[in-house]
């Protein structure tokens, strides 16, 4: 019935992945735009076809990938994971493994990507099982300092086993995002490299981006999915009742093991596809840092919701870029303009060695804070804001502004 | 908390708007008094302006004719390990172009960098340079070498110069450094001339212990220490070959106690600063002694500062490696140095590093004047006139570099040597460092053929 | 059990290795007890487990050298006493420095997670981490920081085995800090801690202000911390002082915790030192080629998923309660 969205009149209805008219149209709506970015047809997002943007928003589109792995083990099923780049970094190397060159002094057996890529989560998520009993056995924030011991272990391996990662800080090339039937020379499709489609030319980057957001998109339908199957309410039962789920007849061991095998995937697919993407890692690639990125992803973006996580990714990849575009601003502005503006500005902006700023953007080291280290402690302080005053994160605010207009004008 | 939340979805909806604002399109270059220069992604522009140059300059990216500019690109590690030697690089290179801004530019074209930190991680790299190839003419420096071989591929593939700050062998094989001008002695040649020199030093000495990071940087200068030691009889009596990580604590005491246990005379160690210091006290503490050296990059006169438990006892050990001369020598180009320093920096303090930073910048000017003559200022144009200057001259501070000919006669071999000096950091008199030797090269390294890199990287 | 100490005396004093190694290994273990108390300090109190604990050395380290070197303040009104004492005052006064910028940091940024999730807590302290890190790395600059210590590289050389003056003196004021600690849990405030550690409701109906008392938790904790990253920062640790890499030293922390069980004070003492003690062994006899470099850094882990394997909430800790 129109006007009516949340009345449902039959099972299915109620649920359907997208079961109001407004979800069917956005979803609709943004799938357009990301298609449409490359192409620069929307003029105010012109600017996000450029190739820098285009990485960026291709580093997204994996990192959500990632992001709602985690989600499924840590807000679907409650378990608290830092153990994340670990897996990320087993998906990686399997994939190299089997995609990587043949020949040379490092391990590779060439074979192409509908091989490695698949394997880079399965295996990933036989090793996320393999960990599990372990993991199952400790509880809460016991879990999260196991977890970490992986990452350290992880590490360990990964610049020790020199002839699969190419050793400590110098890593080694990882197969391109390629389609081949087998080892061919030339492949059917190349993601990388730029084409001409039907007049229009289309850069590699943006072609990786279109193959990556499809993937994300994929992936994203999946996780939302699996909400509403029965595993992913025993997984909703066990995070907020283990005890009384169990007694309730959910296998706690086997669901457990089964979170950290599902959310393995999904770590060891982004981990292959972000070591394609970028195309060289070193090994300390797969270090706490990441882990801890992925978890301010899920909290910034909200903890077990989806669409959080796709948010969460967006929001911590572009921060970065739009701290430095802020300061570049800021820079200009508290040097070439004048007025109140100009002097607020360069209360936080150092454009010399000598003068007194926040914020250092000249070339050298100087008091203030560099844009890198700038951007550090906004990051940190974000994860801190968020969890203080929005623990819901991004969509949580989303659901405020909804609320506010769905009630509008009666908002009290 | 509802209102608080409600500033905050507006801050972050005003900061994306800002940020759409700060980047239509239209990429500021950096510091005042010009027009800000649009740059398209990557297109080609050819502009030809009649009337206002007496020649025709092809340009594509990273030169405006009209807005009068040059831009080049500085992909620095401002955060991660060499931090501290590379903010003082980037420091040379304002002060040398701002000097060249003062007296004119490049045919009234003023140069501006972008400098981006890259914290020396390959991804980070990676992105920045794919950020910056659009709004650069050429890289006035790309710091490490995993980082810089991850780049090579597109360099080659888009075409852009670039000047790696890394000391790598293989920047001198023709089979990787079609796009890259190197300058100053290779890492393993590095290594053979400071070992011969070391064992003139203790003529008795038959032992040597070796240890690096593992990398390009401690492997390539670990090759030619191996060489070193075959060919002067040295027995290598512990082998830490890439056994230092300076992020892991543990390698550093594995690595400390294996040099103390060896027994060994001479050490050759490459790795950070503060890995090697750690390293260093910690052989001290076990009684060990002996004659040390190391790659460039390993020192940092912060390691004799008036505060450094160290200091005395690495007066005492230890032998600087450097591949220009140090701020307080007597040569020409030095005194250029100082005076740079004194008048577009004169807060700054004594240091070595400027000097890296003028070399870089002077090898890049060079380019741009021999692209401008040629009239092909274009990304293509500066690397082909980078590629093919005969010598860049710098006046006793580095030796003179060429990039024509045979990679075994043009590949250099001199290094410059020093002293700690405590005694001078803390009275202010030198930048830590006394030079005993300049532009010494030692038989060995005279007589090596460099036929292809000392170290394959993987 | 005394035939055993009986045999390790003697092993220890015939065999120079492995005493060499044992006084290696007690010396580390000092360093790892003292972060390892401070953080179970810190989470008995308050029930939130500190990633920000790092930080909290690195910045204690970066005071002492602040202090010591740079301001040399309140040593410069003291001329008259000697070198070391004139230290000491400057590493007392930054270490009561340290203390309050831990106080002032639990009031700001976790006072208001009390009631919340312990996860999201947990959470609040690794952004914490990011963000002290960040700065104090920021005012350390791209040089590392010596601390000025006035023992410099003095090493007592006792024929079969050799201890630098500075592992002597870390020794003894480890063993003077757990006193202290043992001391100040029989004060007013220590018993208060105790019981706010045991049941924060209860002790709050009791009047206590546990409001204060996560404050003073905070204190010892960034104290604690402090101290141990001195003792990481000089010679023959780090020779060149603090750096960035400082705070990574409290993740080698993190299995002390556990092996001795988050909620016990003796068993983090007790973790730490075996961490220490199993790290040098690693070091001495654990030098295979296969293994690789940076093993003895990983030794800590694999020791702690073993116990865990055993005993799931550490050798001392208390088995939580689960009811439905």
């Amino acid at each position: 019935m129109r006007g009516r969205p949340l009345l449902h009149t039959s099972y299915e209805a109620d649920q359907a992945l997208l079961n109001t008219t407004a979800k069917r149209v956005m979803l609709g709506v943004f799938f357009l735009i990301v298609i449409s970015i490359p192409f620069q047809i929307i003029p105010g997002l012109k600017f996000l076809g450029e190739d820098d943007w285009l990485r960026l928003l291709s580093t997204t589109a994996v990192f959500a990938i990632g992001a709602l792995g985690l989600n499924i083990l840590t807000g679907l099923a409650g378990q608290v994971s830092l153990g994340h780049s670990f897996f990320m970094g087993i998906g990686a190397y399997t994939a190299v493994w089997l995609g990587g060159a043949v020949g040379g002094p490092l391990i590779g057996l060439g074979l192409p990507i509908w091989v490695w890529l698949p394997a880079a989560g399965i295996v990933a998520a036989l090793i996320g099982v393999a960990v599990g009993p372990t993991a199952v056995r400790v509880r809460g924030l016991y879990l999260a300092i196991v977890t970490l011991g992986l990452v350290f272990i992880g590490e360990y391996f990964f610049r020790n086993w020199n002839s699969l990662t190419g050793g400590s800080q110098v890593g080694r090339d990882f197969p391109r995002l390629q389609v081949r039937l087998w080892k061919e020379e030339v492949p059917i499709f190349d993601f990388t490299t730029p084409a001409n489609w039907f007049g229009v030319e289309v850069s590699g980057v943006a072609k990786t981006f279109l193959l990556l957001a499809v993937f994300a998109l994929v992936f994203t339908l999946l996780a939302k999915n699996l909400q509403r199957t029965r595993v992913g309410r025993a997984f909703m039962a066990i995070r907020d009742r283990d005890i009384a789920a169990e007694i309730m007849g959910v296998n706690e061991f086997a669901h457990k093991l089964l979170a950290f095998g599902i959310s393995s995937f999904y770590a060891g697919i982004a981990g292959a596809l972000l070591a394609s993407f970028v195309t060289r890692v070193i090994p300390e690639r797969w270090d706490l840092f990441l882990s801890v990125q992925f978890i301010a992803i899920i909290l910034i973006g909200g903890a077990g919701t989806v669409t959080g996580a796709v948010l969460g990714s967006a929001f911590v990849v572009l921060l970065p870029r739009i701290v430095q575009n802020f300061t570049l601003w800021l820079q200009s502005v508290a040097t070439e303009g004048d007025g109140i503006l100009s002097s607020i500005a360069n209360v936080f902006v150092a454009t010399t060695p000598e003068d007194f700023g926040l914020v250092n953007t000249f070339a050298g080291v100087g008091p203030g804070l560099s844009v890198a280290q700038l951007n550090l402690v906004l990051y940190g302080l974000l994860i801190i804001g968020f969890l203080i005053f929005e623990p819901l994160g991004l969509y949580g605010i989303w659901l405020r502004i909804r609320n506010y207009w769905k009630g509008w004008p009666f908002t009290y | 908390m509802r209102r608080k939340s409600k500033w905050l979805a507006l801050l972050l909806v005003l900061g994306l708007v800002l940020a759409a604002c700060g980047d239509g399109g239209a990429e500021t270059t950096t510091t005042a008094g010009e027009e800000p220069t649009t740059t398209a992604g990557g297109g080609e522009e050819p502009t030809t302006t009649a009337g206002e140059e007496p020649m025709e300059i092809a340009t594509d990216v990273g030169v405006d004719l009209e807005a009068g500019t040059i831009t080049i690109g500085l992909l620095s590690d401002l955060s991660g390990p060499f931090a501290p030697l590379v903010s003082v690089i980037n420091t040379g290179h304002e002060i040398y172009w701002a000097d060249v801004n003062a007296n004119g530019g490049i045919n009234d074209l003023q140069v501006n960098l972008e400098v981006r930190d890259t914290g020396y991680v390959v991804d980070t790299h990676v992105q920045l340079y794919e950020e910056l190839k659009s709004q650069v003419v050429a890289f006035g420096h790309s710091t490490g070498s995993p980082q810089t071989v991850a780049i090579n591929p597109s360099l080659q593939a888009d075409g852009i110069l670039a000047i790696p700050l890394t000391w790598y062998s293989g920047w001198s094989d023709p089979a990787i450094n079609a796009n890259l001008v190197p300058h100053g002695t290779p890492y393993c040649i590095e290594a053979m001339n400071l070992i011969e020199y070391l064992t003139l030093q203790a003529p008795d000495a038959t032992t040597i212990a070796i240890a690096s990071s593992p990398g390009d940087y401690g492997e390539d200068s670990n090759a030619g220490a191996v060489l070193a030691a075959e060919a002067l009889g040295l027995e290598v009596v512990y082998d830490g070959t890439a056994r230092i990580n300076p992020a892991d604590e543990a390698t550093l005491a594995e690595v400390a106690s294996g040099i103390a246990g060896s027994g060994a005379e001479l050490v050759w160690v490459t790795t950070s600063p503060t890995a090697f210091g750690s390293v260093y006290g910690q052989t001290l503490a076990a009684g060990f002694q002996a004659l040390w050296s190391g790659a460039g990059p390993t020192w940092n006169p912060a390691l004799v500062g008036p505060d450094s438990p160290i200091k005395d006892a690495l007066a005492r050990d230890f032998y600087v490696s450097a591949y220009y001369a140090p701020w307080a020598a007597d040569s020409v180009g030095n005194q250029f140095v100082r005076d740079l320093v004194a008048e577009y920096a004169p807060d700054a303090p004594p240091l070595d590093y400027y000097a890296e930073g003028v070399i870089e910048a002077k090898i890049m000017h060079q380019a741009l004047l021999a692209a401008y003559d040629a009239g092909d200022m274009t990304q293509a144009g500066v690397l082909a006139a980078a590629k093919s200057l005969e010598s860049v001259t710098f006046d006793g501070l580095a030796p003179d570099e060429t990039y024509v000919g045979e990679p075994n006669d043009r590949v250099q071999r001199a290094v410059f040597i020093s002293r700690p000096d405590p005694e001078g950091l803390a009275g202010g008199t030198s930048t830590g460092v006394s030079q005993v030797e300049s532009n010494y090269t030692s038989p060995l390294a005279a007589g090596f053929e460099f036929n292809e890199t000392c170290f394959q990287l993987g | 059990m005394t035939h055993g100490l009986v045999v390790l005396a003697q092993a220890t004093v015939e065999n120079n290795e492995f005493a060499q190694t044992l006084v290696d290994g007690v010396s580390f273990g000092a360093i790892y007890a003292l972060l390892a108390m401070g953080f179970v300090i810190i989470f008995k109190a308050t029930s939130v487990i500190n990633f920000a604990h790092g930080a909290l050395t690195g910045l204690g380290a970066f005071l002492v050298a602040a202090f010591a070197t740079v301001l040399d303040f309140p040593g410069r009104y003291v001329t008259f006493l000697p070198e070391w004492a004139q230290w000491t005052l400057n590493v007392l006064t930054a270490l009561v420095a340290a203390a309050l910028i831990g106080v002032i940091l639990e009031r700001v940024f976790l006072r208001p997670m009390v009631g919340e999730a312990l996860f999201a807590a947990a959470i609040v302290t690794l952004g914490l981490d990011i963000v002290v890190r960040t700065i104090t790395n920021d005012w350390i600059g791209t040089n590392p920081r010596p601390l000025g210590a006035p023992w410099g590289l003095e090493v007592v050389d006792l024929g079969w085995v050799r201890i630098a003056w500075s592992e002597i003196v870390q020794i003894i004021v480890t063993v003077v800090l757990l006193a202290g600690i043992a001391l100040f849990f029989r004060s007013r405030t220590g018993v208060a801690m105790r019981a706010t550690a045991f049941d924060q409701e209860t002790a709050r109906a009791q009047g206590i202000n546990v409001g204060r008392i996560f404050s003073v938790a905070w204190a010892i904790g960034a104290l604690l911390a402090g101290v141990a990253g001195i003792f990481f920062s000089v010679f023959p640790r780090r020779a060149t002082g603090v750096d960035p890499a400082t705070a990574f030293i409290a993740f080698r922390a993190f299995p002390a915790v556990i092996i001795g069980g988050l909620d016990s004070i003796p068993g983090a003492v007790v973790g730490g030192f075996a961490i220490g003690i199993a790290e040098a062994a690693a070091n001495s006899y654990l030098g295979f080629e296969f293994l690789g470099s940076g093993f003895p850094g990983i030794v800590g882990y694999l020791l702690m998923l073993v116990v865990l394997l055993i005993r799931p909430y550490g050798l001392f800790g208390t088995a939580e309660i689960r009811r439905v």
